[in-house]
């Protein structure tokens, strides 16, 4: 079974799934699917910066979000914000997947449209993984 | 009360976690994720922030025991966990291809560690492996960095007394070295 920063099938429905988030959000700054262990699927832009290490940055948060919510006994934990002056980052878990969604928006974008946008990018990208070849190891 | 925050550090699969939820007097936090890098290590789960847990050594002191994600691209996460430590106990499987090298990576990865406290290392999985020797292991890290005092042990990471020896002997040398200044050993 293909790990999914290796399965092109995943690295290229996650591809089309940012791109799709850019057209509809144009205040989207950066975005990147990783793997909950850290490993970058993909990113948009590919511009340069680097994006293994903010894979795994993203995926330390995810962990320490979760351990947060489950010390606290509050259920999964959805996903996390973390605001900035000129920004905000949303990270999000792609249902029934061990795929992370963090994507940062810029101070155009109200915090409530960026939630629903993510929301919807990582349910399509549930449905259509799901649709597909389990891909997990 | 005071206080010591310990790291627990090595390479992925050495035991850090096993280690600390054997040790540990409170339940365990832990963040772990799908190990989707089985060449690795084969394990299903791996640490990807943190592990941390707690011991009292007495009534009035409390150590606070971090384990470290074991892979370099968590390397943010040691520096972070790294200014608040007072020591660490360093894990190695002696099955990898080269546990003395591990060994010293890590050692040279968290060096402020042997100025500011104290580092014990414990060969894991030496069932698995005799050689190299807790004394291969000794003089290879006496050689690194001479004249000062590593204590390596053997260590079941599942067993109490093996991980509480290992702390202790942490403990007592960070107090040690606080008291009296940095243990050191005469150099050949």
């Amino acid at each position: 079974v293909t790990a999914p920063h290796k399965d092109p099938a995943v690295i290229e429905r996650g591809r089309a799934a940012l791109r799709e988030l850019k057209d509809v959000c144009r205040s989207l700054v950066y975005a990147t699917l990783l793997t909950d262990d850290g490993f970058e699927i993909v990113s948009l832009p590919a511009d340069g910066r680097d994006d293994s290490r903010l894979a795994s940055m993203a995926s330390s948060i995810q962990a320490l979000a979760d351990a947060v919510a489950r010390e606290l006994r509050i259920g999964d934990s959805e996903f996390v914000i973390i605001a900035s002056d000129s920004g905000h980052i949303i990270q999000r878990r792609v249902p029934g997947e061990p795929i992370v969604l963090a994507a940062l928006f810029d101070d155009d974008e109200t915090l409530g449209k960026a939630l629903s946008i993510s929301r919807l990018t990582t349910e399509k990208m549930s449905a259509h993984l799901a649709a597909t070849t389990p891909h997990t190891e | 009360m005071p206080e010591h925050v310990i790291l627990f550090t090595g390479p992925m699969g050495a035991g850090k976690t096993t280690a600390i939820r054997t040790i540990s007097e409170i339940d365990v936090v832990s963040t772990e994720a799908g190990n989707t890098d089985r060449a690795a290590a084969d394990k299903p789960t791996t640490t990807v922030a943190l592990d941390y847990g707690e011991i009292l050594l007495s009534d009035e002191e409390k150590v606070r025991l971090y384990g470290i994600p074991g892979q370099r691209r968590f390397e943010f996460m040691w520096r972070i966990l790294r200014e608040r430590a007072v020591g660490m106990v360093l894990l190695v499987d002696n099955t990898a291809p080269d546990p003395i090298a591990d060994a010293l990576e890590y050692l040279e990865a968290f060096e402020e560690l042997l100025d500011r406290g104290g580092v014990v290392v414990g060969i894991t999985r030496m069932d698995g492996a005799q050689d190299p020797s807790v004394l291969d292991f000794s003089r290879a890290l006496l050689a690194a960095r001479p004249g000062i005092t590593v204590p390596v042990f053997a260590m079941d990471p599942r067993l109490i007394g093996d991980v509480r020896l290992a702390l202790l002997s942490l403990i007592a040398n960070i107090d040690m070295r606080a008291a009296f200044g940095r243990a050191e050993v005469p150099t050949p």
